[in-house]
């Protein structure tokens, strides 16, 4: 996406919306990092709604569930600092939109889902995790990496390259 | 138009070629860089005062720790029972853990020797305790939590070396094991206290010296009921990559990697729910009623679980004859493991009084019910031994419901709480009195004596489930 599409004030915002949000994925990540027995086993039991079977056998499988730890901890340490950076940060929103989903599913607050639980608010349908996840999707397609973040660079190093050059540069031939 | 804006750009970006990256470029693209510092600064602070919690928790403890003098500690059994006793044993202070023995070097034994490090630590790991016991001259005491087939054998090595040990209960899974543990630790002298912790849980001791002892709030107990109700749960499994070898596994007594993670299920190497939970509660009717089983009678069976996978009894139910002193008691236990509703408690009922108690800080924790033809209990609510009562306002619900309060229909009684609550892990208070003991400060709570009483009283209900008779005790069952 061009910048200019949008008007530099609300490009501003996302930006902000963007770091705050890979700060929160920074944390989630780093804390279950530093932890000496995190895992998601706990809160996959936990599971209500229609995956909750999914999740639960997925928490008895300690092989998936040693990889799903794995890619937890680390996915969301490394989607944290990718959006707080602006680097890759439309592959950062959609892994990002992806945690999320898994993590909304597996407790969504559907229409007749009670939860003893204490929740710190009132929710049916959306919940902070699903705000969360639609503000990802705006950084997905607002381009904010690109108007302030590494993308920019990342982006005037590859266009300054002419494409056809790469394009009709010789296939190089190995000596026989 | 919008449209010819964009395609002239796009005619003057191609003449120009790409545009080159400016200082504009290079301002934006490391804008948010700062905020990443920021996260830092921030993640240093939350750190630093997570660090000044734990320490400040654990401040009159390192106040106290100067003028103590430091036990050395090792590990045998590094799963989760022995992370439970770690996690506690890390609280207490003037203890230097100088080894982890597991023979699951590939996962508990690095995770817990890996954790230690980060509480400044060094613990060596082991995967023969012998190894461990010839190599680590220093050692003052060992803390087992092996599974029980293993207690007897670790125990004594352990004690013949010249150590302290604290052995998780069951004591053995075989009455000759625990027979042999209760002589090598007179033998050597060394102190052997076994891990039924409830015996130096605050609330635990406060009822049975004030509210039983002192008070005798509860008048004549004549029957006693516990259980502890738990949830179906998965087996136990091992991520492939964690797997122990063949080899290994048979050299220590497991067929398999599944016997190994569920052995408390296997016969000849656990005891079954009855062992692992019934044991450390009907040490509790033992304590509190002052003696030891005349008679049991028990009911049970594998109902629910697979028997391919679990050979001992996942429902069990039991009731004991006592012959206390103040007269004859009845006693009923019950453990499943198919619904976790109501959980675990351990109630007494006598004719002036109930006890209800759990170890449990959830659920209850302590309630004394006063029967209405019981004196007051006034002075002891004033002494502090028991929270001012809850009036039940049973009138006034019996109105409410226009139903009649029927003559043959107690009146409910008032409900008292008992005001002592454990902050700290529950195995704290029972390791800080091992090491008190240790130190020569401090009685054992639970050496190997009461230790035996306690498997001599439980083991005898998988005996009588398959005798399919009422056993009896003889008081010299209990001698060692």
């Amino acid at each position: 996406m061009e910048d200019g599409k949008l008007s530099r004030g609300p490009m501003i915002a996302i930006t902000l919306l963007r770091v705050v949000v890979g700060w929160h994925f920074l944390y989630e990540g780093i804390a279950k990092l530093s932890s000496t027995s995190w895992s998601a086993a706990g809160y996959m039991k936990q599971a209500r709604g229609p995956f909750a079977d999914l999740f639960r056998w997925l928490a008895g499988q300690p092989n998936l569930l040693e990889y799903s730890n794995l890619i937890t901890m680390w996915g969301l340490t490394i989607v944290g600092v990718l959006l707080m950076l602006g680097l890759f940060s439309r592959l950062a929103s959609l892994a990002g939109i992806g945690f999320i989903l898994l993590f909304y599913l597996a407790n969504p607050p559907f229409v007749g889902y009670f939860y003893s639980l204490p929740m710190e608010g009132s929710y049916l349908v959306v919940n902070k995790q699903l705000v969360e996840l639609f503000a990802l999707v705006v950084i997905l397609v607002s381009g904010s990496g690109r108007f302030a973040g590494l993308d920019r660079m990342v982006h005037r190093l590859i266009a300054r390259r002419p494409r056809v050059a790469a394009a009709s540069a010789p296939a190089r031939v190995e000596p026989a | 138009m919008a449209g010819d804006e964009k395609d002239k750009d796009k005619a003057r970006s191609a003449a120009e070629g790409p545009r080159r990256m400016d200082r504009r470029d290079l301002l934006l693209g490391l804008s948010t860089v700062p905020a990443l510092g920021l996260f830092g600064y921030a993640w240093q602070k939350q750190r630093q005062y997570e660090r000044a919690a734990r320490e400040a928790a654990a401040a009159p403890q390192q106040a106290a720790a100067a003028d103590v003098q430091t036990v050395n500690v090792a590990l045998i059994g590094a799963g989760a029972q022995g992370q439970v006793l770690t996690d506690a044993m890390l609280r207490i202070p003037g203890l230097r853990f100088r080894a982890v023995c597991d023979v699951w070097t590939e996962y508990n034994q690095r995770r817990v020797v890996n954790m230690l490090s980060r509480f400044k630590h060094e613990a060596n790991g082991y995967e023969d305790y012998r190894e461990m016991l010839d190599k680590e001259k220093e050692l003052d005491a060992v803390v087992i939590a092996t599974p029980d087939f293993w207690h007897a054998r670790h125990a004594i090595d352990c004690l013949k070396a010249g150590k302290h040990v604290y052995c998780e209960k069951e004591m053995s899974n075989t009455l000759d094991g625990a027979r042999s543990m209760v002589a090598a630790a007179r033998d050597t002298g060394k102190l052997l206290q076994i891990g039924h912790q409830r015996r130096s849980n605050p609330r635990y001791l406060h009822c049975y010296e004030k509210l039983l002892g002192e008070a005798k709030l509860l008048g004549r107990i004549v029957t006693v009921n516990g259980q502890w109700n738990r949830a179906v749960a998965a087996d136990l499994g091992a991520p492939d990559r964690y797997v122990i070898p063949e080899a290994r596994l048979k050299q220590y007594g497991f067929k398999d990697m599944h016997q190994f993670r569920n052995w408390r299920w296997y016969k000849g190497l656990g005891g079954g729910p009855i062992v692992d939970l019934g044991s450390h509660q009907i040490d509790i009717y033992n304590w509190f009623l002052g003696s030891n089983p005349t008679r049991v009678m028990a009911s049970g069976g594998l109902l629910y679980h697979d028997p391919k996978t679990h050979e001992w009894y996942d429902t069990v139910m039991a009731v004991y004859d006592y012959d206390t002193p103040a007269g004859p008691v009845k006693a009923y236990y019950q453990t499943q493991t198919t619904n976790g509703s109501q959980g675990y408690f351990e109630n007494f009922m006598g004719d002036q009084g109930t006890l209800l108690i759990s170890e449990s800080e959830l659920n209850y924790a302590g309630r004394v019910y006063r029967d209405p033809n019981a004196p007051a209990w006034d002075q002891w609510v004033q002494k502090g031994y028991l929270t001012a009562p809850k009036i039940q306002e049973v009138q006034e619900k019996a109105e409410e419901s226009s139903a009649i309060l029927d003559v043959r229909e107690s009146a409910s009684p008032d409900e008292h709480k008992v005001p002592v609550v454990l902050r700290d892990p529950y195995h704290q208070p029972h390791l800080q009195n091992f090491f008190n003991a240790v130190r020569g400060k401090a009685k054992l709570n639970c050496p190997a004596e009461i230790g035996y009483e306690s498997a001599v009283t439980v083991i005898k209900v998988n005996e009588a489930i398959d005798a399919g008779v009422p056993l009896s005790f003889k008081p010299e069952d209990f001698k060692v």
